[in-house]
């Protein structure tokens, strides 16, 4: 019965998508309210009918219902009640019946919130959307049935993959994950949406831009957490390794980041309005390629789904996408005629288009190299990798050169500025990227980029702090208020701007903590027997004992490290390799003790505990701590510059600045 | 695309072809569907070895239990079959049954085993319950598989008179496939 | 400005010429690799450069780790090699290639500049220069229209705020933008330029 419920409501999701695309296309052409109507219902029928599948794929998931085809994929009786419901995100099929639930969410919110709102551009922003639903419903009504019928269902199931059920962040990466990439076909549809209108007006970018924060926030979040689950699951020290689906996460993130930047020229100056579109629709059809790239088999990652028969169909509606996309760009971003100019001298203007390039740089230089492989197949039909240590060589100069640009933009005026003003712009933070890069050297900093970085680093830094303090000072002294007070009206008054620097700050943080972990770093192996010690830096630590842990879904062989640091003992760390039924290599799971400073890392490569001997990889990685920490920061600043135009607050228009003294009050 | 006409409005304007659009969105559309297309159907994970018609690594091992090393140089002349295994290798139970046969079948051909980060008290206890008819080596630091490209186990190499290697074969073996490749290796001996 | 970008293109573009320099290969001899062309190491030297060249070796049985990074025992054993051929004198390009006369070029997670190998380094740099020379038009054209602009008898009439200029408050302003939108036919409230040029 389950079976033909949950086939049944994708059927239904599936007619609701169609027809409501082709009500949200013909409305479009031709507005009727009638026509808006009926493509907003068949939208919340969309979102219901989908949301009601991973309902009873959830129950199905929980009762153990193996006589559903994905249940008895990755279904079991033997594992934690937390792992049967998230082992709806864990596999192929149920990964997509939660595409589907994400997304259904999101066209429901976008629906409703515009639903008297932009009446020429939303029912064709509907059609899209439900275009792409549409497209997944195909998906999970075909080629990845989730609900198949199994003739003659097992007692038990398999369970998910192991490495799955090791570590609790499965329970929120995948949730984050997808709603960044899913979120993102909001803002397609509304650049699609403004193309076949033919105007990108003040009011419009405003839910464009809005709706490409939102997924951004969680996408930034998702990246991080995979980088996470990286560092604190798999053992081997690091957290990124740029692994084709690591890339895959992280190419729209890159164009979504320019296209929020380019954004805020088009609400500013009413200029790049097609080079926004055209941004908007690629970080889509990278979500797309994303996809493909992870459950097509034709990749090589840790991280791919088994290759299935999805691969083809997600290839025909990439290429369906892509084509559609740049005939649409063709024929109507002519339409998209800019309102203003840009500033061509020295200004911020500029440092915009500056900033756009290298994101487009870096975007194209990831996919290059993880499309690389495949090309040099074709080409020479050898096989062949492009790994971490060619990626890193190229991200660190465009890195380093985005944390200047990021610094330098903000310090110039929006208009044209004299070389007078540029001067005494940048030169004050100049004094401070040199302090940095000063106690970087003291602190035994040899590597040029990491110094560069710190540099860099101090330099926006300064330029941040006083961007968001500027308004604050100017309150204190036109209105004579007090620190507190003239901040918290500041920030009232300008709370996108606010949030915007509270990004930069984190983004700032982000990637000198990251320079600095990648070079600076210790590390050592060794194999100890029982009461033995190591040190390295300043930490001793002594193998205790090992002991055998047994828990229903694995057996571990656990071991007892005593730390002291500079002498002074500081607890007990417990690494651990853990032996799956289903794998026959054990996985290790790392005991890292984190500190504001460096992290302590410890990963178990052999174990014996009848033979009391342990082989450990111990490494000491400074400022790790601070990765996390810095995108939390970007996110927090993300909700405050998304809340307030979130309710529709009063219509902040950029002032045009005069040139002499900006003033920020009101702006975005 | 209709709009509400305003008395006064700017009409809107006819949309025209933007070349530069056009190409720029066929130069990334058209390459990157082409390459993706081309690979579909290929697995990442099966790598072909670059050593197929090279001579293969020379090595000198012992052989499980003890005993004088074998070197694979002492067996030139003859062809060569040489299978990676272990005993923690579930397809290596599978096909242990049709080498083992095969090294009777074919007496003009050596077989060896080369045993693949494993033990060799359990390598001994899995023989004498299994049996063999040929001998099995130990490779205890991993230097000859890192040699012959191992990727995994079972992998089996057939190596002709002359030392160069015929074929790699991945996976478990049945007695047809080890006959036609016995065949290609006896055609290239000297 | 212009200074800036020349600035930020030579960073950007030092490390894929430097690669370029060092890293340029031959392919892996059918023979042997040869007789140590460098001193042998020993000591922390030894260490590091152990680590070092087993960063850029893929280790075979695991997913995208390098051996430098695997816990598996292949790479272990691997790591071995490295050490040893290392102390015995043997350089960077002859291990790499002893590795890929056993495994192919699959194993080197830095692609040899062989053949078509060359686009995936330069590419990023042509990039650069063609993004770099797009920016500058961009900034050329708009300098051009703004010019044109000044000198456009059918700009928006003078004697009017400038079309950026609002009130703050938010129903004065939509009420501003409606009157335009009615008396001039502007939508939103926002005068259309005269030029057909897309942003």
């Amino acid at each position: 019965m389950i079976p033909a419920l949950g086939r049944t409501l994708i059927l239904l999701a599936l007619l609701a998508a169609s027809g409501g695309a082709l009500v949200g296309f013909a409305t479009g052409a031709r507005p009727t309210a009638l026509g808006w109507l009926w493509a907003r219902r068949l939208a919340y029928a969309f979102a219901a009918f989908m949301a009601l599948a991973n309902v009873v794929m959830e129950y199905a998931l929980l009762s153990h219902d193996f006589s559903v085809s994905y249940v008895a994929h990755v279904g079991s009786r033997s594992v934690p009640t937390w792992v049967s419901m998230v082992s709806l995100w864990s596999s192929l099929e149920g990964s997509i019946l939660f595409w589907g639930l994400v997304m259904g969410v999101y066209v429901a919110v976008a629906t409703w919130q515009n639903r008297d709102k932009h009446p020429e551009y939303m029912p064709y922003a509907v059609g899209v959307w439900l275009a792409c639903g549409a497209f997944f419903s195909f998906l999970l009504a075909g080629p990845a049935q989730p609900f198949a019928t199994v003739p003659s269902p097992a007692m038990d199931g398999p369970g998910p993959n192991a490495l799955l059920q090791n570590h609790y962040l499965m329970v929120i990466h995948p949730p984050f994950l997808y709603s960044g990439y899913v979120g993102m076909t909001i803002p397609f549809g509304l650049a699609c949406a403004a193309l076949l209108v033919g105007r990108l007006g003040h009011d419009f970018i405003r839910p464009l831009r809005n709706f490409l924060l939102l997924p951004w926030i969680f996408l930034t979040v998702a990246i991080v957490l995979g980088g996470w689950w990286a560092y604190e699951v798999l053992g081997w020290g690091g957290y990124w390794a740029w692994d084709p689906v690591e890339n895959a996460s992280f190419l729209p993130w890159l164009t979504a980041t320019a296209a929020l930047h380019s954004a805020l020229l088009v609400e500013r100056k009413g200029v790049l309005k097609g080079w926004t579109v055209t941004l908007v629709i690629g970080t889509y059809l990278l979500t797309i390629l994303g996809t493909f790239m992870t459950r097509s088999g034709v990749f090589n990652s840790v991280h791919s789904f088994t290759q299935s028969a999805i691969g083809p169909t997600i290839l025909l509606f990439l290429a369906a996408a892509l084509i559609f996309s740049v005939v649409l760009l063709t024929l109507r971003v002519d339409t998209l005629v800019p309102d203003g100019t840009l500033e061509t001298g020295p200004s911020r203007d500029a440092v915009f288009l500056v900033q756009n390039l290298l994101f487009v740089l870096f975007t194209f230089t990831v996919l290059l190299g993880t499309v690389f492989p495949l090309v040099v197949e074709a080409a020479r039909g050898v096989q062949m990798s492009v790994g971490r240590p060619y990626f890193d060589r190229m991200s660190v100069p465009i890195g380093v050169a985005l944390l200047f640009v990021m610094g330098v933009g903000p310090a110039l005026p929006w208009g044209r500025a004299t070389g007078q003003q540029v001067r005494s712009a940048l030169l004050p933070p100049l004094l401070t990227a040199a302090a940095f890069a000063i106690v970087g050297l003291a602190l035994e900093v040899r590597n040029s980029w990491t110094l560069l970085a710190l540099f860099f680093g101090g330099f926006t830094a300064q330029v941040t702090i006083s961007e968001i303090l500027l308004p604050v000072r100017q309150r204190m002294r036109a209105h004579g208020e007090g620190f507190l007070e003239a901040f918290g009206q500041a920030r009232r008054r300008g709370q996108r701007r606010f949030g915007a620097y509270i990004v930069h700050a984190g983004a700032l943080l982000a990637i000198v903590a990251i320079g600095v972990s990648s070079t600076m770093g210790t590390s050592k192996e060794i194999q100890l027997r029982q009461g033995e010690s190591t040190t390295l830096g300043a930490y001793a630590l002594t193998f205790v004992n090992a002991e055998r842990v047994s828990e229903p879904h694995r057996q571990s062989a656990r071991a007892r490290m005593d730390i002291s640091k500079n002498g002074r003992p500081i607890g007990s760390l417990y690494p651990s390799m853990n032996q799956y039924e289903s794998q026959r290599e054990p996985i290790g799971t790392p005991a890292v003790r984190t500190s504001l400073t460096e992290d302590l890392y410890l990963s178990i490569h052999n174990i014996d505990v009848d033979a009391r001997s342990v082989g450990l990889l111990v490494l000491v990685n400074p400022m790790v701590g601070w990765i996390w920490i810095a995108t939390a920061i970007m996110a927090l600043g993300g909700l405050v510059a998304l809340v307030p135009s979130w309710r529709g607050a009063s219509v902040s228009v950029a002032a045009r600045e005069p040139i002499v003294a900006a003033s920020p009050e009101g702006s975005g | 695309m209709a709009t509400t006409p305003v008395p006064g409005a700017a009409p809107v304007r006819a949309s025209r072809m933007n070349p530069w659009v056009l190409a720029a969105g066929l130069a990334v559309v058209v390459p990157l569907l082409a390459i993706l297309v081309l690979n579909l159907g290929r697995d990442p994970h099966s790598v072909r070895s670059p050593l197929i018609g090279r001579p293969a690594p020379a090595f000198s091992l012992p052989p499980v239990g003890g005993g004088a090393p074998i070197s694979l140089e002492s067996l030139r002349g003859r062809p060569v079959v040489i299978n990676f295994w272990a005993t923690w290798c579930v397809p290596c139970f599978e096909e242990h049954a049709a080498l083992t046969a095969a090294a009777r079948t074919f007496r003009e051909a050596q077989f060896l085993g080369v045993v693949y980060e494993d033990e060799e008290l359990k390598t001994q206890a899995f023989l004498a319950e299994r049996g063999s008819s040929y001998p099995s080596l130990m490779d205890a630091d991993g230097r000859t598989a890192i040699a012959f490209g191992v990727f995994g186990v079972p992998e089996t190499f057939f190596i002709d008179g002359s030392g160069r290697i015929v074929e790699k074969y991945v996976g478990p073996m049945d007695r047809r496939t080890i006959a036609e490749l016995i065949a290609r290796a006896k055609g290239g001996a000297p | 400005m212009k200074r800036l970008a020349f600035a930020l293109l030579v960073l950007v573009a030092l490390p894929p010429l430097a690669a370029a320099q060092v890293s340029r290969a031959p392919a892996a001899p059918a023979g042997g690799i040869g007789a140590p062309r460098s001193q042998p190491l020993s000591g922390a030297e030894l260490d590091a450069r152990t680590n070092d060249i087993g960063a850029l070796l893929r280790c075979p049985v695991c997913q995208g780790l390098s051996v430098a990074d695997s816990p598996s025992s292949m790479a272990r054993n691997m790591k071995t090699e490295v050490r040893d051929k290392l102390a015995a004198g043997y350089d960077q390009e002859q291990i790499l290639a002893s590795f890929e006369r056993s495994y192919g070029e699959f194993v080197r997670l830095d692609p040899p500049m062989r053949g078509v190998n060359w686009l995936v380094w330069l590419g990023p740099l042509a990039g650069l220069v063609a993004g770099g020379a797009a920016v500058a038009w961009a900034l050329k054209r708009s300098s051009r229209n703004a010019a044109a602009e000044a000198t456009d008898p059918a700009s928006a009439p003078s004697d009017l705020p400038s079309r950026d200029t609002l009130p703050a408050d938010a129903r004065l302003a939509g009420a501003v933008r409606r009157a335009r939108e009615l008396a001039y036919g502007w939508p939103d409230g926002i005068p259309p330029k005269p030029r057909s040029s897309a942003s």
